[in-house]
């Protein structure tokens, strides 16, 4: 009589399975896995709703401007009186006035009108600057403008970025060198103050060489001012990376096989960096929008009278006592963007590499 | 506890208590330091501590902003200057290094002037009537922003075009044993005597360097400079070989720092907080009533314009239909409340009220519709436009407002802001090609000739530094400009003949002025003897404690 199979085999195994009617296990790709654990992080996905939330509202500025606001973000109604709950109010009132009886000035402070909040058909629902300009038209043309350079310039910083890791990680020696000094060339300088200088130059007439012509007011110098500078904090960890992959054998076994450079960079290495690139990308918008404000802010980036969150805080500054608003919303919208820009970021970087700790410090 | 944990206890305990009893004593210290000071010590200032936004140059033949001037009056003195005094007499020119006023020939082309007996500069030395002459080389050595003024001396444009240190200037004759000066005239001037008045033309010792010193040349008024920082701040002390003379005092304050601040609210707050004393910086309009709370706020009527030049040489602004347009698309009243706070009068002229030509003019009321109407007769609809600003709290404001009109009514308008360093000598530089920008106008001394000839005379344009910024030149106004020059005195007939020269002109709308701007001047609570000198402002020299 035989004994009975006590021992599981992998034969065993599977006929027990098939017998209790079990599913076939099925292989996942890591992305599918990456999007499971995504998924179950409940405040990364609302982050990033609200990131998408805010994008959508900046994209459909002009059609707010239009249809709602009926005015655009650099029209001036300063001198107009506007119906707010079917009273007229004007849209700067108050001020000193010369007194001809007393052959002297009368000082008072302006009065800017605050936000409606729709009490004025949707006109001036946060209220006007300085100016008499529409608050919310200028927030939301303001983010298209910061959301396009953040954007802009993180994918131009990670696609040079990569570039150059691949570049350096894959050839070592001298290649690995060269840009590893350029590197550490554009990191010497603290970015701001690197950003501030670049912008400042291309400010008066632009930048005419090498075939491409940008005007002077033209979003083009922040977005490659701000990708320029940020290029080493995508660039070295990826490299480190990168280096470290070359030296696994899988790479080596394509090099034996006779794949050539170009396939091996984009084929064997970048499909084992997309995940970390991926996170950088996320993460290097929200340090782009950062800088973009603070840029805008010192004069050096978006060119006034064209709105940017940074400029409009810096132009709220003159009247933060009468009309605290005007700095403190798109503030706000900063704080918000980044925010979840940063936590949607943490969740897709736990999500991708549990393990790996993936930073951009300045 | 262990041992060791009480004592390190024991020890914070006491250097605690020390701390306390350290801050205690010194307020003690000081509250009883402050109630044992004069009550009444009216003429005594002690140090003064002052906030200006900015100044170009400490060099009296460099120097060409209102606060610089505000510093340098009391420290280099001309052989002319004006009374310290309020009010329109302060327009009066009075002698200053000068014994007296100047003999002038009939045909008003020679002056003869004598320097007080005993002059001496900060350093010791003597001063000598050839250190004017060699003031104005030096300012022609040194391509000074003044240069332009005294280029009517005899000789003084032949020196001009090779000058050197060797050079003469043929219709400057001095003598240094007599302490007497000449000065001769190619052409008669009426403004000649305001002209020496200006600090360009104070005396400086003999071969002083031509580069550009600041705060280091030897004063002769009551206060030098010493300790410059740039963009930080600079102090004036007693010039100790200074005797004060009718006209010009000894000065209350013993010693005046001076902060440079840029920023309008750090300088509000630094004169609230009672860090400063004074600050001529511009109040935040929305700070204005809280400033006007918390400390002394005096507004400051001065002759200045604030407008926008259109250069006639570039398209769309060499049509006169579209800069006609330019002026019916600015609500000025408007604009008054938005850039300054209704601190400013709204105007459509080149001269400010403060003079006996002006002749007010009102013949661009807003008027949105005949702007558009204009602008498309002029075929210049869609047309491209650069405004030009600098980088001010203020210009970017108006310029902001000039930009949005301008494509209101049809232009396709940007807007170009430069640093302010830099924006005076970037639009008046005849290869920039601008368009059209902000610009003001401070007088440097009370006469039409100071805003017509400087600003709008064709035949003063020149292609570096220029200060016709539109570039405006017409024949008949050039022409009256040049004959109105040799009217020695402003008399109503005189004044008739400059209001019909700028009437001519502004039909002719090369510029859309648009404010005579009020300053405010903010004083802490301590402060007293607030004067207003209406050329140089506020009169440190005078200013006291209450």
């Amino acid at each position: 009589m035989a004994e009975p199979a006590t021992e599981l085999t992998l034969d065993s195994a599977s006929l027990l399975a098939a017998e209790e009617h079990e599913i076939a296990i099925v292989g996942r790709s890591p992305w599918y896995l990456a999007w499971r654990r995504l998924r179950r992080n409940w405040v990364a996905l609302f982050a990033l709703l609200v990131f998408v939330l805010i994008v959508l509202a900046c994209a459909l500025a002009p059609v707010y401007a239009k249809h709602v606001a009926h005015t655009g973000p650099n029209e001036v109604h300063a001198g107009e009186k506007v119906i707010v709950s079917g009273k007229p109010k004007e849209v700067v009132g108050g001020g000193s006035f010369y007194d001809p009886k007393t052959n002297d000035f009368v000082v008072k402070p302006p009065e800017y009108l605050g936000p409606t909040w729709w009490h004025a058909d949707g006109r001036f629902v946060l209220g006007t600057d300085n100016l008499g300009r529409d608050v919310a038209v200028r927030l939301l043309y303001g983010g298209r403008n910061s959301l396009m350079i953040g954007i802009g310039s993180a994918l131009i910083c990670t696609f040079v970025a990569v570039f150059l890791a691949l570049l350096a990680g894959y050839n070592r020696g001298w290649t690995d060198w060269v840009v590893t000094r350029f590197f550490d060339l554009i990191w010497a300088f603290p970015v701001l103050l690197l950003a501030i200088a670049l912008s400042s130059a291309l400010a008066v007439n632009g930048f005419h060489h090498f075939g491409i012509s940008i005007e002077p007011g033209s979003l083009w110098i922040p977005t490659l001012v701000i990708s320029y500078v940020l290029i080493p904090y995508i660039g070295r960890p990826l490299r480190g990376q990168i280096l470290s992959l070359r030296e696994k054998e899988f790479v080596e076994s394509a090099i034996g096989a006779g794949a050539g450079p170009l396939r091996v960079m984009f084929s064997d290495l970048l499909p084992n960096i997309a995940s970390t690139v991926l996170v950088f990308f996320t993460l290097i918008i929200a340090a782009n929008i950062l800088t973009e404000a603070g840029l805008s802010f010192l004069g050096a980036g978006v060119r006034l009278p064209d709105p940017s969150w940074g400029n409009l805080i810096a132009s709220g500054e003159d009247q933060i006592q009468t009309a605290p608003w005007l700095s403190l919303v798109p503030g706000i919208a900063i704080v918000l963007t980044v925010l979840s820009l940063n936590i949607f970021g943490d969740g897709l970087r736990d999500a991708l590499d549990p393990r790996a700790k993936v930073r951009i410090e300045h | 506890m262990t041992a060791r944990r009480r004592g390190t206890w024991l020890l914070g305990v006491v250097a605690l208590a020390a701390g306390i009893s350290m801050m205690v004593a010194a307020y003690g210290v000081a509250a009883t330091r402050s109630q044992a000071a004069p009550q009444n010590a009216q003429k005594s200032v002690g140090t003064l501590k002052a906030v200006l936004d900015t100044i170009d140059f400490l060099d009296p033949q460099q120097a060409y902003t209102g606060q610089s001037w505000w510093a340098m009056w009391n420290v280099y003195e001309t052989l002319l200057t004006y009374k310290h005094v309020d009010g329109p007499a302060g327009y009066q020119l009075v002698p200053g290094l000068a014994q007296s006023l100047p003999k002038i020939s009939s045909n008003g082309r020679v002056y003869k002037f004598t320097l007080r007996p005993g002059l001496k500069y900060s350093n010791g030395k003597k001063v000598l009537a050839s250190d004017f002459k060699w003031a104005i080389k030096r300012g022609f050595l040194a391509t000074g922003q003044g240069v332009g003024f005294y280029t009517d001396i005899a000789g003084a444009k032949a020196y001009a075009a090779h000058p050197t240190k060797g050079g003469n200037i043929s219709g400057i004759i001095t003598n240094n044993k007599t302490r007497s000066i000449t000065v001769k005239l190619s052409t008669p001037r009426g403004d000649f005597l305001t002209i020496l008045a200006l600090i360009f033309a104070a005396p400086v010792p003999a071969n002083t360097s031509t580069a550009i010193l600041n705060g280091t040349i030897p004063a002769t008024g009551p206060y030098r400079i010493t300790g410059y920082d740039p963009n930080r701040g600079f102090t004036m002390v007693r010039n100790k070989y200074f005797k004060a003379t009718k006209y010009i005092p000894r000065g209350n304050p013993d010693k005046i720092e001076v902060a440079l601040i840029g920023d309008a609210n750090t300088a509000t707050q630094r004169v609230i907080s009672g860090q400063a004393d004074y600050s001529n910086g511009a109040i935040p309009p929305d700070r204005i009533a809280n400033a006007k709370s918390k400390g002394n706020l005096v507004l400051r009527q001065t002759a200045n314009t604030y407008y926008f030049w259109m250069n006639i040489r570039e398209a769309p602004f060499n049509k006169l239909k579209v800069r006609q347009a330019v002026n019916y698309a600015l609500n000025r009243a408007t604009m008054q409340k938005i850039v300054w706070g209704g601190l400013g009068q709204a105007t459509q002229n080149v001269l400010p009220p403060t003079y006996p030509s002006y002749k007010k003019l009102t013949t661009y009321s807003y008027n949105i519709a005949k702007a558009k109407s204009l602008i498309t007769s002029a075929g210049a609809k869609g047309a491209k436009v650069t405004v030009w600003t600098r980088d001010v709290s203020d210009a970017r404001d108006a310029a902001q407002y000039y930009t949005a009109q301008l494509n209101t009514i049809g232009l396709d308008a940007s807007l170009n802001i430069l640093p302010r360093a830099t924006y005076y000598s970037t639009v008046g530089n005849v290869a920039t090609h601008a368009q059209t920008g902000w610009a003001r106008w401070l007088e440097d001394y009370p006469h039409p000739l100071d805003w017509f000839d400087v600003l709008l005379n064709g035949n003063r344009i020149t292609n570096t530094d220029n200060n016709n910024y539109a570039w405006y030149t017409n024949k008949k106004t050039n022409s009256e400009i040049e004959g109105l020059k040799k009217s020695q005195v402003l008399t109503p007939a005189v004044n008739a003949r400059w209001a019909k020269v700028e009437k001519e002109i502004m039909a002719q709308a090369p510029w859309a002025p648009w404010s005579n701007r009020v300053f405010p001047e903010f004083f802490s609570k301590k402060m007293g003897c607030i004067h207003v000198q209406r050329l140089y402002g506020i009169d440190l020299a005078r200013l006291c404690r209450k």
